[in-house]
Parts: structure tokens; sequence; C-alpha cells
């Protein structure tokens, strides 16, 4: 009934819910593209705000073991360092398939496409914008050895904090627009919600125990902070723009039934 | 309770079958991302030492706490 499926399609999205093992490798293919470019962000920009701090470490003399490039050559580093890029992204979309997945029906959007950048906003300002506020990161020279378990502490905190307040503004959202309550209301009091919430988190959560050694300027920090940000906003917003074009391909062909 | 037309969703979009493999994969995936991130050795010994160096600058990029 080829009217009945136009009809679904433009009110409510596609008819039939796409197979979870398609929709797992359009979302790995969008995996492998947001690695390559963030790893491609990463070789240009983000190395080139590492090195000046891998040189401060180096005049210190008091570089660790993986700077001093003991166990690697800088340029095994660099690749490796490419390799890692890509692999946090194909981890992040077999993820990001899952809860796609279970989530697909709730979320607001007529496509997929439209489905996937909402999540992946979600994820970017829940897993990389949250975290950059709480605890921002640092390049190497900075860190304090004493303390990584308490940042490492901190920043788990921040990540399991920002996964609940979403679920609870999503469930808060949820429960209004099943009462009927309309969408600037909504907007609102899910706005509410998640404002209070975070300033909460951010409020309880102590701050990062470290500070920046005297001989780490200032500009090291913040180009290299800026940098990092900027590679993962590349990989969020690839994950969601390639990813829901491939599941798009998947679902908006009209030969699948 | 309330007559609204927001309250009842216009077409229910259908549920995707997620098949428990997929959890599975998923959490396989996070450990991955954990042994990216975090790992100091604590869990692969000489092995985690390894990959903990080879993966130093994308664990600085991806913004973990090192060292
Ligand atoms: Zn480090």
């Amino acid at each position: 009934m080829p009217l009945t499926h136009r009809t679904v399609d433009r009110l409510g999205g596609t008819a039939t819910a796409p197979p979870f093992p398609a929709l797992l490798g359009r979302l790995l293919l969008g995996g492998v593209v947001a690695g390559v470019l963030s790893g491609i962000w990463q070789l240009l920009v983000t190395e080139r705000a590492i090195s000046p701090a891998l040189a401060l470490e180096e005049a210190r003399g008091t570089g660790t073991v993986e700077d001093s490039g003991e166990m690697f050559s800088r340029t095994t580093q660099l690749v490796g360092g490419f390799v890692g890029a890509l692999v946090a992204a194909v981890g992040l979309a077999i993820v990001l398939a899952a809860v796609y997945a279970a989530l697909r029906h709730r979320l607001p959007g007529r496509t997929d496409g439209s489905r996937l950048i909402v999540l992946t906003v979600i994820g970017f300002a829940v897993i990389a914008l949250l975290p950059a506020v709480a605890i921002p990161a640092n390049p190497p020279a900075v860190g304090d050895p004493d303390t990584i378990g308490t940042r490492t502490a901190i920043y788990g905190a921040v990540l399991a904090g920002g996964i609940v307040i979403a679920a609870l503004v999503a469930a808060v959202v949820g429960a209004l627009r099943r009462r009927g309550t309309d969408h600037t209301a909504v907007a609102a009091a899910g706005t509410a919600v998640g404002v209070a919430l975070l300033a909460v988190l951010l409020l309880v959560l102590p701050g990062t125990p470290d500070t920046i050694p005297a001989d780490v300027p200032a500009d090291v920090v913040w180009n290299f902070r800026l940098a990092s940000l900027g590679q993962l906003a590349i990989l969020w917003a690839t994950l969601g723009l390639a990813g829901g074009w491939f599941v798009d391909r998947l679902t908006a062909s009209p030969a699948r039934g | 309770m309330t007559s609204s037309p927001y309250a009842h969703p216009r077409v229910a979009v259908p549920r995707v079958a997620v098949p428990a493999w997929a959890w599975a994969l998923a959490l396989l995936a996070l450990f991955a991302l954990y042994l990216l991130a975090q790992d100091n050795g604590a869990v692969l010994a000489q092995a985690g030492g390894v990959a903990h160096e080879l993966f130093h600058d994308a664990r600085h990029a991806l913004g973990v706490p090192c060292h």
C-alpha cells in the first residue's frame, strides 16, 4: 500500500524500523569518517598545540617517559595519536548505534538524519562540552602526576552526572509532552530543569586540584584547549551528519519494506 | 485527561528491535574506549603500557585527564 506508506513517512517517519545490523553498519561508516576527519584535525591542529608543551617539558628536563620518546619515536606517536582518534570515533559509533536504536522512536525529528543530530548534539554537550567546562583539558607539562587519580575521578563523575541529567531532562520533557503541554512550555521546563541540575553538578563537584605551573604560558594552555574542543566538535558533528546521511540512505530508500 | 492536539502523537515511530548482542558490543566498545582513555597498565599490564604511550596524544586531544 504505497499511499499509506507515503502518508506515514510524511507524518511520523519511516513506516518500518530499520534492522539493527543495518543501522550499526551505517553508523560505523559514519564513525570511520568522523575518526579520519578528527584525526586529520589532530595531526594538523591539536599536535601543533601540544608541541610547545612538550618543548617545555624537555626544557625542564622532567618530561615523563611517555613524552621523552623512549618507547616510541615522536613520529610513531603522531601515527598512534591518529589511530587513537580513529579508534575513539569507531568505539563511540558502536555505542551510539545501540543507544540510537533504543531511543530512535522517542527522539524528535522526521528523518533519521535529524534524530541522529539531536542525539549527537546531546552527546557532544554531555561528553565533550560539559567536561570542558567542569575540568578543562590540559596539554602535557600541566598535570601533576600525583593528582591523576583525583582528576580522573572528577572527570568520570562529570560524565556520569551529565548522562543522568540528560536522562532526567528527557524524562521531564517526555512526561510533559504526554500530558499535552504545549511546545514552548515543554522547552522552557526542559531548559530550566537542565540548567538547574547542571548548576548543582558544577557546584557540588570539586574543580581540578592542579594549578597551571608558572612556566607554562596561558596561550599554550588555551590554544590546546581550543584545539581539543574543536577536535571533539568535529568528531561529534561528523558522527551526526555523516552517520545520519548514511542512515537516511538506508531508511529513505523506497525499495526497503 | 487533557484533550490537547499534542496529547496524541501523530504517528508512532516504530521501535528498532535491539538485540542483546548490540549491548554486548556496546560494552566491548566502552571497554576499548576506557583502555584508550585511561589505561595506565593496570588492566593489561605491559600491553596496556604500550597502548598508553602509543595513544598518548589522542588522550590529551580528547580532553581526558593525563599526566
Ligand atoms: Zn599525557
